[in-house]
């Protein structure tokens, strides 16, 4: 075990091989508020990916309905669970929060590496605790799982009184859209005993060498976010490739430029943003204030980890939704959630025009600027005052091409009276 | 009879052992205490010895190469020891079926066994198994009895099955609540023999006892429990006598009038909401009977139908093709 540094637990953490970043690292933001669960990105990647026969169950990029759902089942809770049976009770947050290294605070409890010390699996002592799901749990993705949590203790049927009521809604559900997170501590890399599953240096993209992969399946024992998959006609495992043809710019639709995933691209809803993030040489973030995804997880602090506690250090990041109780919501993604929804909810003039460049261009935006336009509206969000200035936010690539230019109030399109729907 | 096993079903089963160093074989006596865990030096040699197989090009080779592989190390592992003890406790199947083919299942809902028989009467057994089970022994060989009793019974002369359910003059919704009283009287019969033969039922009596009685709960209790007993203590069940408890528990086939369940003889519905034909006005009594010349107050109709035609009757439009 060597010593690395995860600045998303504000600590060193234990992990079975030296630290090495990439040049730069593949993350994304995804904005759990905006998500309708429509999958239209769940079957660009099934498109494009895995429509081969073998691939059946592999959903790379699948899109669950929180708290019920999951793909495979109870992923999320039966990891938590084998981390509480390692270290019962003692998987919690404390410290104060400071820039970069620290910006949750510190991860007092065992993560997925340290707990494999001390609590073996079914299997016997791993790098990583984990299980394997079973069949059932990858049979059926998005079954039965719409389910609000909605009656009242002891009143089966029953919803809630005021249940829709905000800041935070007794009866909820909310999607939550997964792929691959490509961690900078990556378990299933970690696990195999086969050393077939690398991170690329140029980009930081989590790979399986398929012609390495002998499909012990110890990848998908160890990832937590279980999005490692057995192919059983090659008898080895696939991931999610975060589509690296397009991020390399090797798409023909991208002229050269890098592109963002087929799932970002497609998302109809918008939730998503992609982007190359430069990194430190202790693998923080190296300040770019002016690249979105800075901007949303270090300024903002909007954007945070899925289930930082795991320890891989994921590179996926989500705005919490801003309707579901916050014990939840600390559990799955830490302790800022409060201020991200409390700073998404009454955003700031900077933040609702960064937040126009959500799946405005395929391309991969590097850096923004921000032309201030007229006040439009002003109005007041439970105590705190909301302005709304028309702004133009325009995005470059990372070569200075011009690749998004939008403004904060969308353009409004009479129709002439002819049409029956005519506004 | 031949026993094919699914390609998936057999690598899954021995990956899910490598992985988790357990057989699910029991512990017989003291001395075989560690029957049930997987040797550590055998997981080694399996991975070796798989291993190596991925060198191989040609991808139909290379397919039964893993095949006899993971086929060996299934029997090494004695996860095929159930099935064939069990399947040796049932000649009549051995000697019916030309193939048992054993896949994997992905849900509960999917598992059991099936008989399929082509155009030149071939019988093939079908065992779809989750792998879960294959690391518990002794569920395992219960359930197996259980599934393989179904397939004697559908085998059996004497049982006289037929796949398809011959009830004529049901309804859709009664052809399927008939479908699951079969599968309930069935089951019933297969429990109550397997624990008079000193095996472990996959349900209680109790159990059983009370899904009967949910199941005809429009009989009266006596009822219920005599015909509960003769069916566990059944020990010579017949597909013909299913069908007699099946089919019409309530005698509603041949009811005229209007009775809990029944069908409603516009909607053809069952319905236990049954409207006051007596008080319907005429413009409904007209109504209805433009589109339905036969039928009279006495038959009665169900509150939805009502619904429908008091709307009908208020919009003053044209009634429903």
């Amino acid at each position: 075990m060597s010593n690395v540094f995860n600045w998303q637990l504000g600590r060193e953490m234990e992990y079975p091989y030296a630290a090495a970043y990439p040049d730069q690292q593949f993350a994304f933001v995804f904005n759990t508020n905006r998500c309708i669960g429509c999958q239209t990105c769940t079957m660009a990647c099934k498109s494009t990916w895995t429509f081969s026969k073998g691939q059946e169950y592999m959903w790379w990029n699948n899109v669950e309905t929180k708290p019920y759902g999951g793909y495979p089942q109870h992923w999320d809770i039966k990891t938590l669970d084998l981390l509480e049976q390692a270290n019962p009770g003692g998987q919690r947050w404390g410290g104060a929060p400071t820039d970069l290294k620290a910006p949750y605070g510190k991860f007092n409890g065992k993560t997925i590496f340290e707990a494999a010390r001390t609590f073996l699996g079914p299997g016997g002592p791993n790098r990583a605790v984990g299980y394997l799901p079973t069949d059932e749990e990858w049979a059926a993705p998005n079954r039965y799982e719409d389910h609000p949590v909605s009656s009242e203790a002891g009143e089966k049927g029953r919803y809630f009184k005021g249940g829709e009521l905000l800041p935070e809604h007794k009866t909820w559900f909310f999607y939550l859209a997964r792929i691959c997170n490509h961690c900078t501590y990556p378990a299933c890399l970690a696990a195999c005993p086969r050393n077939a599953i690398y991170k690329r240096p140029e980009d930081g993209i989590v790979l399986i060498d398929q012609e390495r992969c002998r499909g012990y399946r110890k990848c998908m024992e160890a990832c937590p976010y279980k999005k490692t998959y057995y192919r059983g006609t090659t008898r080895t495992s696939e991931k999610c490739i975060a589509c690296y043809p397009r991020v390399e710019g090797k798409d023909p639709a991208g002229a050269g430029q890098p592109m963002v995933t087929r799932c970002m691209a497609s998302c109809i809803g918008q939730i998503r943003l992609q982007g190359l993030i430069q990194l430190n040489a202790d693998g923080t973030w190296r300040a770019a204030r002016h690249n979105p995804l800075f901007y949303l997880v270090h300024v903002a602090k909007v954007a945070l980890p899925l289930y930082p506690q795991f320890g891989t250090e994921p590179n996926g990041y989500y705005i919490p939704p801003r309707w579901v109780p916050r014990p939840y919501l600390r559990q799955m993604f830490g302790p800022a959630v409060d201020e991200a929804i409390e700073n998404y909810s009454v955003p700031d003039r900077e933040l609702l025009a960064v937040l126009q460049l959500f799946g405005k261009d395929p391309r991969i935006c590097d850096r923004y600027e921000i032309k201030e336009g007229p006040k439009v509206f002003e109005t007041e969000v439970r105590g705190r005052k909301l302005a709304l200035y028309n702004d133009t936010i325009i995005g470059y690539a990372k070569d200075g091409t011009k690749i998004i230019e939008t403004t904060v109030e969308e353009p409004l399109h009479l129709r002439p009276q002819k049409h029956a729907n005519s506004i | 009879m031949q026993l094919f096993y699914d390609e998936g079903f057999i690598e899954s089963a021995v990956l899910l052992c490598a992985s988790r160093g357990e057989t699910g074989r029991p512990a017989f006596a003291p001395g075989q205490a560690a029957a049930g865990r997987v040797q550590r030096l055998q997981i080694s040699r399996f991975r070796r010895e798989r291993e190596k197989l991925y060198r191989i090009l040609d991808p139909d080779e290379r397919n039964a190469a893993f095949f006899k592989l993971h086929l060996d190390w299934f029997r090494e592992w004695g996860l095929e020891q159930p099935l064939t003890d069990t399947l040796n406790e049932f000649p009549l199947v051995r000697e019916l079926l030309g193939v048992l083919a054993v896949r994997r299942s992905t849900g509960k809902d999917d598992e059991g066994a099936e008989l399929y028989v082509n155009e030149a009467n071939r019988r093939t057994g079908v065992l779809a198994l989750r792998l879960e089970r294959l690391m518990q022994d002794a569920a395992l060989r219960d359930y197996l009895r259980h599934e393989f009793t179904h397939l004697h019974d559908m085998l059996d002369p004497a049982f006289g099955y037929a796949p398809r359910l011959d009830l004529p003059g049901l309804n859709a919704a009664q052809q399927r609540l008939a479908r699951e009283r079969y599968r309930l009287v069935w089951d019933i019969t297969i429990d109550g023999r397997l624990a008079a033969a000193g095996h472990a039922p996959l349900e209680t009596r109790e159990q059983h006892a009370a899904a009967f009685a949910r199941g005809y709960s429009c009989w009266p209790e006596p009822k219920q429990v005599e015909a509960f007993n003769l069916l566990w203590h059944c020990r010579t069940p017949r597909h013909a006598d299913f069908l007699a408890l099946i089919a019409d528990p309530r005698g509603l086939r041949d009811a005229r009038r209007p009775a809990p369940g029944g069908s409603c003889p516009l909607c053809d519905f069952s319905t236990f909401h049954w409207a006051d034909a007596n008080v319907l006005p005429p413009e409904i009594i007209g109504r209805i009977r433009a589109e339905f010349p036969g039928w009279s107050r006495e038959q009665g109709l169900c509150g939805r139908c009502l619904e429908t035609y008091q709307a009908l009757a208020a919009a003053g439009g044209a009634a429903a093709p």
